[in-house]
């Protein structure tokens, strides 16, 4: 049951730590990092889906006025690396696998030059036969991306948990259907870049704008052969990620071996074609299909899904990613039997990666469709089905999912209510229509070896403001405000009054990074745990000063005195000097940690892979216009349960923002291939929602507490884009009765739809 | 071939050389080293690189040095008003129109305009203005309010 609790910082309106930098101008991206002597460096990349190297001449380059190093394969130690697999190089050896992959690169002192010197390399190519498409891909007989990968699979999922057979077999109907999600990128409006630079110690000092630094500095010490420690990773202003900043490319590599070979700091920044051809990994397209079984009052009673994904030519995080698709959405309704079958195929394309969602929106995108099918076909209200099916807190799902905290059915409740679902209904109008989906996110993800923890330091400065030392990733979500008023409200001191640092993995100690809506739960606990810490401390030495049991201090506003005498207190700067400034002192600094309570998957990926998770219900009304095909979106609802809001005004940017994409992705964004050469590289082509392209949206927070967040948070994310796709396509369905079941929705299918319906 | 320019940059009366095909953004990040202008696709299609090019906001990665001549400019280390922040900044700040920031001085900028122009804009008016300058983080709907907060809050000045 919710547990509504009173808060002095964490829930307040605040404003962000970081803002005064960001209207001014002032905050340093990576573009804006300018080291002495510092070189410009530009990459060359294969024009060609698939080929072999035959030679590479880089003896022109070399000689020309101003260029300072050439680097290719050579250069490296030839090894390959990945997130999961090692199966990608920082430079091309032996042969390219897709449009884009990184074969040479140059540092010179301008980006001119830079250019020019790139023309000069001499390639010879033997291009290959190639393959596009993942179904082919796993035909045999179809070209082969790896050697050494059998039909191309990567990755191969089958689980059966219950007995599937026999639930279909007591399903009183059956639904079948195939869906197609699409790539989608994540269109950050500040690309990747780096800034490296090289000791011939032999340390390596980068400055990225990537949103998971240990992470990145377990990759890149891997790729170049070093310990960590000889790698340092300071993170700048990072204007953006959503998952395509996480190190799965080779943007810090190429710099870092610029760097050592030029002996010059060296800056690479992708350009926004580059940032498309293989700067961030899109989002895993995947075919699905879905078969349910339902029972006649609307219990879901079997489910089987089959997935082939498109793993691209490497595979960065696509296998966690196509088992978050197979699996995750069962922690979402009770379900009792599934079976999953999937598929992560190698092909000549971009690698696919990490976005939002992780899986989740092309998953539910499916699922949540395969519902709504069900629903019309019992004829029962699509809000009716998921109250029915919905998830509370205390289920486990078939995989090991463990459920502490869960408001769907209270999120139902509101957003029936935020539509006025009832009533529209009840008054259809044509070619009006209603659609519904629910969404289950997870609050950090145990996958990165058997640790999903975080960890961070807080000091107390001579002046009694706080410091905390945090290696988690400021990505423009607004983490670092809401761990600046967790702290706050733990030490009971005003959020003006706690600072929090950059990122930096000298500095900073150990943890994972933005990914998986971790943050505020993880790195939230964290530094409650360091607060706490701090707070002992500062309580011990209030409580001589005061002559007091520590046991009987609070504080609050920076004062510490006994609970009801709050005429007589010390501050928190009080205690801290009184601590440090004598014979034999201390300054105050505490650490704290935490590793969620979920465990490693095992081998059948079973296994409770987060300490919590968040829900959420999206609801649309659409308006299709039959003669051109065009949807408008008339009112869009989003109900979340992401536990207490400790930053309201970010969590509401986190809806906001999510929506935003979740909107891109059903309706607007599209890349076309052409033998594997992505032919819309730009924004004019590839479009995300500007602010004409947003419908309205209404939203609003279930009253939730999760027992084990910090004062009762979980995440929230990704949750907002998850089911928006299937969203909009089952108001389509209501409205005019045709499904569109591949990405994205453009007038085009819808009309085709239309036609074709009669 | 570098090219004399001379400048009015926030204000202030500036000489400086450049290649006639320097782009404004590049010449303003690169050379003058004002970083504040972003680069968000170099094409024309994002509004992150938008300054005021003689009264007008321009995206400045389409611009060549060598039209600059004499030009007033005006970047987002212009807009303070002394040492206060523009009631636009304040509003941004206020209601969370920043999240990654990297849009945002574009988008400052081209909101300046648009309330240079129109004092009371409707949100149709503020959608419309601000179409060109993409933010891929906020979902627009806290920039909108920080325009319409901005927008009260001049008028209100004025009135002062
Ligand atoms: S950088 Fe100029 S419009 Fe995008
Ligand atoms: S705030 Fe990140 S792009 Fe607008």
């Amino acid at each position: 049951m919710a547990k509504a609790e009173k808060f002095s910082v964490v829930g307040q309106r605040v404003q962000r730590v970081d803002g005064f930098d960001k209207v001014t101008g002032e905050s340093k991206y990576i573009a804006d990092i300018i080291l002495p002597g510092m070189l410009l460096g530009k990459i060359l990349r294969s024009p060609y889906p698939h080929a072999r190297i035959l030679r590479i001449d880089t003896s022109k380059a070399e000689h020309l006025r101003g260029v300072r190093a050439v680097v290719t394969a050579e250069d490296t130690l030839k090894r390959p690396w990945g997130a999961f697999f090692a199966d990608q190089y920082i430079l091309s050896v032996g042969k390219a696998r897709y449009v884009g992959e990184e074969v040479a690169a140059v540092a010179a002192v301008d980006l001119d030059v830079a250019e020019e010197a790139l023309a000069l390399i001499d390639v010879e190519w033997e291009p290959l036969p190639a393959v596009f498409d993942a179904e082919e891909a796993m035909k045999a007989g179809a070209p082969l991306v790896h050697d050494d990968k059998k039909r191309n699979i990567a990755v191969t999922l089958d689980i059966e948990r219950g007995n599937i057979q026999r639930a279909f077999a007591e399903s009183d109907i059956i639904v079948e259907d195939t869906f197609q999600s699409a790539p989608q990128w994540h269109c950050s409006i500040e690309t990747i870049g780096s800034v490296a630079e090289y000791a011939s110690s032999g340390k390596y000092t980068i400055y990225m704008n990537s949103q998971t630094l240990f992470n990145a500095r377990y990759r890149i010490a891997a790729a170049l052969g070093v310990p960590e420690t000889d790698i340092r990773i300071i993170q700048s202003a990072v204007g953006g990620g959503f998952g395509g900043k996480s190190c799965d490319d080779n943007n810090a590599l190429v710099a870092a071996i610029l760097a050592r070979k030029a002996g010059k700091p060296v800056k690479v920044i992708n350009s926004r074609e580059e940032e498309f051809l293989a700067g961030c990994r899109p989002r895993v397209f995947m075919k699905i299909d879905v078969k349910l079984g339902f029972k006649k009052d609307g219990r879901i009673r079997a489910k089987h899904i089959r997935i082939i994904a498109d793993n691209g030519a490497y595979s960065a995080k696509a296998p966690a990613i196509t088992g978050v698709a197979a699996m995750r959405h069962d922690t979402c309704y009770k379900y009792s039997d599934v079976k999953t079958q999937a598929y992560l195929v190698y092909t000549n394309k971009i690698p696919t990666g990490a976005f939002r969602g992780f899986g989740n929106p092309s998953a539910e995108w499916a699922v949540e469709q395969a519902i709504d099918i069900g629903a019309h076909e019992l004829g029962i209200d699509p809000m009716e089905i998921a109250r029915i099916n919905a998830a509370e807190s205390g289920y486990v799902s078939p995989h090991g999912n463990r459920v502490t905290s869960c408001e769907l059915k209270q999120c139902l409740d509101m957003t029936e209510k935020m539509m006025d679902w009832k009533k529209k209904r009840a008054d259809k109008k044509p070619n009006t229509g209603l659609g519904l989906a629910c969404t289950v996110h997870v609050s950090g993800k145990r996958h990165f070896g058997d640790y999903d923890g975080s960890s961070a330091t807080i000091k107390i400065n001579e002046d009694g403001k706080a410091l905390i030392l945090s290696g988690e990733g400021e990505i423009g979500q607004g983490v670092h405000t809401a761990m600046c008023q967790i702290a706050a409200e733990e030490l009971g001191v005003r959020v003006e009054d706690v600072e929090i640092s950059k990122a930096d993995t000298d500095l900073t100690t150990f943890c994972l990074g933005a990914f998986a809506s971790r943050l505020t739960y993880i790195s939230g606990n964290a530094v409650k745990n360091a607060a706490s810490n701090v707070k002992q401390q500062l309580f011990q030495q209030a409580s001589e000063m005061l002559e007091a049991n520590a046991d009987d201090l609070i504080s609050h506003g920076g004062r510490i005195f006994v609970k009801g005498a709050e005429g007589k207190f010390v501050t928190v700067a009080d205690a801290a000097r009184a601590r440090l400034f004598r014979h034999n002192g201390a300054p105050i600094v505490g650490s704290g940690s935490f590793d969620a309570d979920s465990v490693l998957p095992d081998k059948t990926r079973f296994g409770n892979e987060s300490g919590a998770y968040n829900y959420g219900v999206q609801a649309a009304q659409v308006e299709v216009d039959r003669e051109t095909g065009q949807v408008k979106v008339l009112q869009y609802v989003i109900a979340s349960d992401c536990g207490t809001v400790i930053y309201p005004i970010g969590a509401e940017g986190q809806v906001e923002g999510g929506f935003a994409q979740g909107i891109g992705y059903a309706l607007i964004e599209g890349l076309q291939f052409d033998e594997g050469r992505p032919v819309n590289p730009n924004f004019s082509d590839y479009r995300i929602p500007s602010m004409r392209d947003l419908p309205p949206l209404t939203h609003a927070f279930a009253d939730s507490y999760e027992p084990t967040g910090p004062f009762g948070a979980k995440g929230l994310g990704e949750l907002n884009m998850d089911p928006t796709a299937a969203v909009i396509s089952n108001a389509i369905f209501d409205a005019v009765g045709v499904r569109i079941k591949t990405l994205p929705i453009t007038p085009e299918k819808v009309l085709k739809a239309l036609t074709e319906k009669g | 071939m570098k090219k004399k320019i001379q400048l009015t940059l926030n204000g202030k009366k500036t000489i400086l050389e450049a290649p006639a095909h320097r782009l404004l953004l590049d010449l303003l990040r690169d050379e003058i080293g004002l970083t504040g202008t972003k680069e968000g696709c170099g094409t024309g299609d994002c509004g992150a690189c938008t300054v005021f090019l003689n009264g007008k906001p321009v995206n400045s990665c389409l611009i060549l040095s060598g039209e600059l001549d004499g030009a007033e400019l005006v970047t987002i280390e212009g807009l303070k008003i002394g040492p206060e922040l523009h009631p636009i900044q304040k509003a941004f700040i206020q209601d969370g129109g920043a999240q990654c920031g990297y849009c945002t001085p574009g988008m400052l900028m081209m909101a300046k305009a648009l309330l240079d122009e129109n004092p009371n804009p409707t949100e149709e008016e503020i959608r419309f203005a601000l179409s060109g300058n993409l933010c891929r983080c906020t979902g627009y709907a806290k920039i909108i309010q920080a325009v319409q907060d901005a927008a009260k809050e001049i008028r209100q000045a004025a009135r002062r």
